[in-house]
């Protein structure tokens, strides 16, 4: 994808044993600023490891990492100050406030202690924590410590930013919140790389995903990309009253259809490209008399592309 | 350098953020030494009751009396003159603490080389009274014992046997030919507080093995460490940070034990100077000892366990809870393998006065350990945040 250099993230052949286990084998993938990038694969498929080689937190057997244009390995100092590295468990202190949390882990950055004040202080407002800025941590909720979870590494405005399963055990109003401020991170320009096991997740928030499973990174691409490998059709299924035989035989015919159902007083239409070819499904729909009453477009999802790579479902 | 303060500033935040680190560090040593000094301070003002009972009515009887009155009793020892019926009662009744008696035809059984013995009548209310009364007779027979083989060896080499009395009180008026005393070697006595101050200081002080290890693997556990190590510092540094932080605390916490027990209890630490030295080389041990921990733990459970172990071991050898002057040889000589042992030699030395050099030895010893323990933990510990 970025081959000519100007990638943000730069993984190659990454290899990573502990005793005989292979945890990473040979990962190779890019990240270009301004793109989010996802690492999608069950628990235990090496996420986090790769997460650690790429943040120098673990000596690696192989391969390289260069971030902004500077290797890392665990030896590595100044060149970790390009990224910030979000923790799946929600490393804070909780006998010290948001403020004090954040002040601290700036300072690592070697923020100057004005430009820090005002760092603190504009990501307690991305994170919605100004008013709790005083707080201790362990009075805040489940969702509040994930999100100034994320806050601590965005102090030092790091050219990529590694999330590693950053919404575990948050409720659904907190994992939205967390994924909006994602979304903005990587509109602003930002490299993100993301781990998750969530399939809606890689799906909403990536740009490129990456299914990895037992420590090998088995297929990248866009979501279009992926799930064209599985040689899926998509599914429109229309609700109509009629004459929905003759519906159904009618939308048989359009061209790039490849097959019409019907059941239940609903059409099922299975098409190579279910969102472009819905226009004129309705047209034809109408101009048959058909009465539409529900749309929607079914596609194939990660899910079953990864069942479709690996042979098992995500969650197992 | 920057970040190692930073780190050891966001610890010592949290240490003092902890109530149970003030307690143990600063309100416990206080509290305990002054307990302990105040529990076995108690022995030096022991003074017992006695009555004594001359049912035998000779010379020795007589001289028994006057040995319990000379000056030097005066302060441990109360003495009444009473029969043994009056005697028995009130010992009984625990009005006296013991009761000493020289029963009827000791002086001539002593006199006729026969069996003689002093009775002591002992109350159980008062055991350590009984011992100062036992103690006493045992000194006086001890004494007539030694004049009548002083007298006898006299006959022997031919001395005229017209001068039997007037040798027998020239052996009795003679002081035995040695004499035991307590003498400290920089003159002056060590009193208890200020052998339990700085043990009970060093005892918490090694509570700092086990709140930093746990502290350690907590940070391992959360992944504050690793956010730590993620950014642009050395993993060295985060080490560093983490001892800075126990050296401030310890020396902090030790200081002020010295500086409270001197001015509220009297404590004497000797010079300002090489109890600084003492100071620095144990909390230095402490840091040693801390990083060997880590370094040989793997989870928190593991070093919370070794550090109770490091700890109680090293006070019990070290003699933080005992005297360990009054102890066995074998313990005398376990106390100086441990760098808690050498501190309290140093300061116990220099709270009898003496001179500040002597406090190099134990610094010495102190910082030898150290090293060790240091090295070891250095080389188990290898990659120690980033496995």
């Amino acid at each position: 994808m970025t081959s000519d250099g100007s990638a943000a993230l730069s993984c190659r052949d990454l290899v990573r044993r502990f005793g005989e286990r292979v945890a990473v084998d040979h990962v190779s993938f890019d990240v270009a600023a301004g793109e989010t990038y996802g690492l999608l694969g069950p628990n235990g498929a090496g996420k986090s490891t790769t997460i650690k080689l790429v943040c120098g937190l673990l000596a690696r057997q192989g391969g390289t990492v260069v971030v902004a244009g500077q290797p890392i390995d665990e030896r590595t100092v100044d060149a970790k100050a390009s990224i910030g590295y979000v923790p799946q468990d929600i490393a804070l202190y909780p006998d010290l406030t948001a403020a004090e949390n954040l002040r601290f882990f700036g300072s690592l950055y070697r923020l100057g202690s004005k430009d820090l004040g005002r760092r603190v202080d504009d990501v307690l407002e991305l994170i919605g924590l100004a008013d709790r800025a005083g707080d201790r941590v362990d009075s805040f909720s489940g969702g509040m410590k994930r999100r100034l979870n994320i806050g601590a590494a965005l102090l030092h405005r790091p050219a990529l930013l590694v999330l590693d399963e950053p919404t575990v055990g948050v409720d659904p109003q907190s994992r939205h919140a967390i994924l909006e401020n994602v979304a903005e991170l990587g509109d602003s320009g930002m490299a993100v790389l993301y781990t998750t096991h969530y399939m809606e997740e890689a799906q909403r928030l990536c740009d490129r995903v990456g299914i990895i499973d037992h420590g090998r990174l088995v297929a990248e691409g866009t979501h279009r990309e992926l799930v064209s490998l599985v040689h899926e059709e998509d599914r429109i299924a229309l609700g109509a009253t009629g004459d929905l035989e003759s519906l159904r035989s009618v939308l048989s015919a359009l061209d790039g259809v490849t097959g019409a159902t019907t059941a239940d007083s609903t059409v099922h239409v299975l098409a190579r490209d279910a969102r472009r070819l819905l226009p004129r499904v309705l047209e034809a729909a109408d101009a048959a008399g058909a009465d539409v009453t529900s749309v929607e477009v079914v596609e194939p999802d990660l899910e079953a592309v990864f069942l479709h790579l690996t042979g098992s479902a995500l969650r197992e | 350098m920057r970040a190692v303060l930073l780190i050891a500033a966001k610890d010592l935040r949290q240490r003092f953020r902890d109530r149970s680190a003030i307690i143990v560090g600063f309100a416990a040593p206080l509290l305990i030494s002054f307990l302990m000094s105040a529990a076995f301070g108690g022995a030096e003002d022991l003074h017992a009751t006695i009555a004594f009972v001359d049912e035998d009515g000779g010379e020795l009887g007589s001289a028994l009396e006057e040995v319990l009155s000379i000056p030097e009793l005066e302060e441990v020892l109360t003495v009444e003159t009473r029969d043994r019926a009056d005697a028995a009662a009130r010992v009984d009744d625990g009005d006296l603490d013991a009761a000493l008696v020289v029963p009827a035809g000791f002086t001539t059984a002593v006199i006729a080389g026969e069996g003689a013995e002093l009775e002591v009548l002992a109350g159980v209310d008062a055991p350590l009274s009984a011992a100062i009364t036992r103690a006493v007779a045992e000194g006086f027979l001890t004494q007539v014992r030694a004049n009548r083989v002083a007298v006898a060896t006299a006959i022997d080499a031919g001395a005229p046997v017209t001068d039997i009395a007037a040798l027998a009180e020239r052996a009795a008026a003679t002081a035995p030919a040695t004499a035991l005393e307590d003498q400290p070697l920089g003159g002056r006595e060590l009193d208890l507080i200020s052998y339990y101050a700085p043990g009970m200081a060093i005892f918490f002080l090694l509570y700092a093995i086990g709140f930093t290890a746990k502290s350690y693997f907590t940070e391992q556990r959360e992944g504050t460490l690793d956010r730590m190590a993620a950014a642009p510092l050395r993993p060295s540094a985060i080490l560093a940070g983490k001892a800075l932080s126990v050296l401030v605390y310890g020396t902090t916490s030790l200081t002020t034990v010295a500086v409270v027990t001197s001015l509220a209890f009297g404590a004497e630490w000797g010079p300002a100077g090489a109890v600084a030295a003492i100071v620095l080389a144990m909390v230095l041990a402490v840091v040693a000892l801390t990083a060997l921990v880590i370094a040989v733990s793997r989870t928190e459970r593991q070093a919370d366990g070794l550090a109770s172990i490091v700890t109680f071991t090293l006070a019990l050898l070290g003699g933080n809870f005992v005297f360990v002057a009054t102890a066995p040889e074998a313990m005398r000589r376990a106390a100086l393998l441990t760098p808690n042992g050498w501190a309290l030699r140093g300061f116990t030395d220099l709270a009898t006065g003496s001179a500040a050099s002597s406090a190099v030895v134990p610094v010495l010893s102190i910082l030898v350990f150290a090293a060790i323990t240091a090295a070891a933990a250095a080389v188990t510990g290898r990659g120690l945040v980033t496995r």
